[in-house]
């Protein structure tokens, strides 16, 4: 099988990699760029636990093909705030108790920012809708739609601005 | 000597977690995240038929595969180490089951594999893709043979054998009576029947089960494991019996864990085949179980018939109860627990809170051709709380009477009391009172009103109810009560360093609890220090003393038991110098905010780090008798049960035509005892309850009639999403536990102990008006529309 050459953007660095054509995205961020927050849940873009941005738009990296990168603008979890200063997503995870094992976090908190991003004033029920394909085992998602409320709140009342790199 | 005990400042506190920001930032570390020098990935072969001999594998071909490593059958691994056998060396496992008859598993199925997804070899190549691309090229002789898929069937003298070596398929045999339930039935104005199917479940943790081991040859012989798991040092244990490598030369490190659950508790084949493969080919491998293994593969849970009679006199007042329990638990016995745990957790847990005399049940495990089960949150507990409540709804509904009210005509009182099935005490409650607060909270009698009126839209609401309890707090006593005599031993190390940081040492082995935070709040608290003073250092057998891991909703009441004997130790070394020191007597000396002071005197005071500059390197200082000046202790802690209770209130509505059912609200009222933290509580709470509603509307492992795997996907298993559970309505009562020192009782478990058993009653309750009867879990939208086909069928049959 022949390599593909690919160019692409990745947490705001310019990327040049060799990729089989049959290397998915989660596995180029994981292994050969040991970005490991994206996390594998399945497999089959059934969990949601492998979110990532591309061009500003979340897509599951366990079936987007790394081929098809090229070119574009990849953002992962940890391209999302910084120690110093965690994205108000981020930080409101902290405060609503959204977090548990941590495991589905970085998918929640590429999906709630996309989500926020898209539709900085959502309903509840539209949070929980955006939110259906991130699935998460621990929290009963109570503390995650609070938080992804909560942020929303602070954002559009000016308290807060998103952190991206 | 008395030494002052400090204030409280963090416990009870709603502090945010410490171990958060990281896991925010995707800088969490899970075994998947770990990679080591020359590592290799493992992938195994398992069977696609329920039941079928092995004539022969050829693994030629896959081994052909430039990058492929090794491939390894039953031949060449099953002399090395095991069979598993559950209920033999489990060390805190349990013999629960002491009548057992044992299976013993191979490490890889060599003659005949026992249901969809028995691994029957391993391949280790340079990576996963590699690895399953080999596993494909890896050719197995198959003879199918009939499978045992039903568990009622199974216990005939026809059925075929699960395992030939055994006499019968029932594994397990037990029973119990206290009182006269026969005589009471017969003697009672009404009795009332009932067969219950508890569906299969799976506690699915979102991060599979994976492990890493690193097994080195020559004079630094020994293993490092990395491993997804609820017990690092259990797993130790295990591992060094089973490899027989010394426990010093054996690491098990368990870095962060993406749930667990109670499957990460178990001891699995996969657990002994990677180290051995390591050693093979003396280099690290990984194993990451797929989402596919991990639903076919690791341990199912709670598939049991319940078989209900229950006695009532005309007020409804209970005379008498009795269950069977008939557990459909797969294969093989897990390991540690036995195939007992569901069915007997169960028995136990039939009674709750209801004041009745005459008890009886009987509990059987019965293999079959399907993937074995195990522990899973809430073990067997979820399965006596749905038989129970659901039959004591049958009473109301048929006596007429409402269910909120018959409840507290049968309720136990508040005060400790003896378990009738226990056989430990229950340690008091707040049973009436969580029933009342939770009637209040929901605003039952106008919800009742709007029931009937929306009914003459043709809408149908219900509302179930549960009124629970929560057996928590696992040690030594509660094992000795269910017959395994097995001693339970939980350290913490509590360290003040020598620039005044406290280090909280522990075995316990968190897999979302928060502990990070939990410990160093009480730890913090126990101390007189501030709460960024305390690190928590946990689950790797190198740096933490021995645990029994983290299960049972029992390491937030070990843990605190133990820090708080720890820093009492602490506190009066560091009395002693800080009075030497400060030229006061050792009883006024008090703790808080990271200093000893003199009582009425706060500005004569030493920091801990002034105490601790004194005990490590200044011996001219120290008061004469000091003895040893370390100021570190390590203490255990083995409480008394607990016994957390509860009422859970569901309210649901149906649609009838399309047979969906959809949670509208969930009220909770829970009384766990002193809380520690109320955010983590309440998150523990709403996150058993989704696992709760998951279980009782959604989630199915369903086996065709041939004993083939139908839910090898999430969407065919179908994990609740954020769509269908709704936002928990949470109160607390608190009726601190005289059991344990903290006042605490176990709560991780509560939210799917409680909640199957609400939901259902609610959907029973939506469907009144249409006379049907519902009987199992989970109640999927083509479960509702056949029984309304059928009461329809059943009253035109009787109109014409
Ligand atoms: S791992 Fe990609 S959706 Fe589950
Ligand atoms: S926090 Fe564990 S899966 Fe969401």
């Amino acid at each position: 099988m022949n390599k593909h050459l690919i160019k692409f953007v990745l947490n705001g660095e310019p990327r040049e990699i060799l990729v089989e054509p049959n290397e998915l995205l989660m596995n180029v961020v994981r292994e050969r760029e040991s970005l490991t927050g994206t996390k594998y849940g399945c497999g089959i873009g059934e969990c949601g636990a492998c979110a990532v941005h591309v061009d500003g738009q979340p897509l599951l990296s366990c079936i987007v093909l790394a081929a098809d990168v090229d070119g574009r603008e990849v953002v992962t979890v940890e391209g999302i705030g910084s120690y110093g200063q965690l994205d108000p997503v981020q930080e409101a995870f902290l405060d609503e108790g959204g977090v548990q094992c941590g495991y589905c976090t970085p998918g929640m908190v590429v999906m709630s920012r996309a989500l926020l991003n898209e539709n900085p004033n959502p309903t509840e029920l539209e949070v929980r809708h955006y939110m259906r394909g991130s699935l998460c085992r621990c929290t009963g998602y109570s503390g995650i739609v609070r938080a992804v409320l909560s942020a929303a709140e602070k954002e559009s009342s000016g308290k807060a601005v998103p952190v991206a790199s | 000597m008395s030494v002052q005990t400090p204030q409280h400042r963090y416990v009870g506190e709603r502090l945010v977690r410490v171990e958060d920001p990281r896991l925010l930032r995707g800088r969490g570390q899970y075994v998947d995240d770990i990679d080591l020098p020359g590592m290799a990935h493992a992938a195994f072969v398992r069977s696609p038929f329920p039941h079928a001999r092995i004539n022969g594998i050829d693994v030629e071909a896959a081994l052909a595969l430039d990058g492929v490593f090794g491939i390894f059958t039953g031949k060449d691994l099953n002399h090395l180490a095991g069979p598993l056998i559950a209920g033999r060396n489990d060390y805190g496992g349990a013999t629960l089951g002491s009548d057992l008859l044992e299976t013993k598993r191979q490490l890889l199925a060599a003659d005949k594999a026992r249901h969809v997804g028995d691994a029957v070899a391993v391949v280790v190549a340079r990576d996963r893709y590699l690895a399953e691309d080999a596993c494909e090229l890896v050719h197995v002789d198959w003879e199918p043979l009939p499978a045992v898929v039903d568990a009622n069937e199974a216990l005939s003298d026809d059925s075929p054998r699960v395992d030939e070596a055994l006499a019968s398929n029932n594994i397990v045999h037990k029973d119990f009576e206290t009182g006269d339930v026969q005589a009471a039935m017969d003697s009672a104005p009404h009795v009332f029947r009932k067969r219950f199917h508890h569906g299969r479940c799976h506690p699915a943790p979102l991060e599979p089960r994976g492990i890493i081991a690193d097994w080195t040859t020559g004079a630094d012989r020994g293993v490092t494991v990395w491993i997804s798991h609820q017990m690092a040092h259990l797993m130790r244990t295990y591992l060094s019996e089973l490899l027989q490598m010394p426990e010093g030369r054996l690491r098990v490190i368990v870095p962060d864990v993406g749930g667990g659950f109670g499957l990460k508790a178990h001891l699995f084949t996969e657990d002994v085949v990677i180290p051995l493969v390591s050693r093979a080919l003396d280099r690290p491998v990984k194993w990451i179980e797929d989402r596919y293994e991990n639903l076919a593969a690791s341990n199912h849970a709670r598939e049991v018939f319940c078989d209900i009679e229950a006695a009532a006199d005309d007020d409804g007042r209970l005379l008498a109860l009795r269950m069977k329990f008939l557990g459909d638990v797969g294969a093989y016995s897990p390991v540690p627990y036995t195939p007992w745990i569901d069915v007997g957790m169960a028995a136990k847990s039939m009674l709750g809170s209801y004041d009745i005399d005459n008890v009886g049940y009987t509990t059987d495990a019965v293999l079959t051709n399907k993937c074995p089960t195990g522990a899973y949150r809430g073990v067997g507990q979820t399965v006596g709380q749905c038989a129970r409540e659901s039959i004591v709804d049958d009473v109301a509904r048929k006596l007429d009477i409402d269910p909120f009210e018959l409840r507290l005509r049968n309720c136990i009182g508040d005060e400790p009391r003896v378990n009738p099935i226990g056989p430990h005490h229950y340690d008091g409650g707040s049973y009436a009172e969580c029933l009342r607060k939770a009637r209040d909270v929901l605003g039952y009698d106008e919800l009742r009103e709007r029931q009937l009126e929306l009914r003459e839209q043709g809408r149908y609401i219900g509302i179930g109810i549960c009124n629970f309890m929560e057996h928590g707090a696992w040690g030594s006593k509660t094992y000795r009560a269910h017959g395994a005599d097995r001693p339970f031993i939980d350290l913490v190390r509590l360290t003040v360093e020598p620039g005044g940081s406290v280090v909280v040492a522990t075995g316990l082995t968190p897999n979302g609890q928060g502990h990070e935070t939990t410990f160093a709040q009480l730890a913090a608290d126990a101390l007189g220090a501030d709460l960024e003073q305390v690190r928590v250092v946990q689950a790797d057998t190198e740096r933490t003393p021995f645990s029994m891991g983290t299960r049972g909703s029992r390491s937030g009441v070990v843990g605190s038991g133990a820090i708080l004997r720890a820093a009492e130790d602490l506190r009066e070394k560091m009395a002693q110098i800080a009075a030497h020191q400060l030229e006061a007597a050792v009883e006024d000396i008090e703790f808080g905010g990271g200093k000893a002071s003199v009582r009425g005197a706060p500005s004569q005071a030493l920091t801990f780090r002034e105490i601790a500059q004194i005990a490590y390197f200044a011996p001219e200082k120290q008061p004469e008798d000091i003895g040893e000046p370390a100021l570190v202790s390590t203490r255990s802690y083995d409480p008394d049960p607990t016994y957390g209770n509860g009422t859970v209130v569901a309210v649901v509505e149906v649609d009838v035509k399309t047979g969906i059912v959809k949670t509208e609200r969930i009220v909770f009222v829970e009384d766990c005892g002193v809380v520690l933290n109320p955010m983590i509580v309440d998150g523990q709470i709403a996150g058993g309850v989704a696992q709760g509603i998951g279980q009782s509307l959604l989630e199915q492992l369903a086996y065709d009639v041939d004993g083939q795997l139908l839910s090898g996907t999430l969407k065919d298993f179908l994990y609740p999403t954020a769509g269908d559970v709704p936002s928990v309505e949470i109160a607390h009562v608190v009726t601190p536990s005289p059991a344990t020192t903290s006042g605490m009782k176990g709560v991780a478990e509560s939210g799917i102990i409680a909640t199957p058993a609400a939901v259902v009653n609610a959907v029973a309750d939506a469907l009144s008006p249409f006379s049907v009867e519902v009987d199992h879990t989970p109640i999927t939208p083509n479960d509702v529309r056949a029984l309304l086909r059928a009461a329809q069928a059943s009253s035109q049959a009787a109109t014409t």
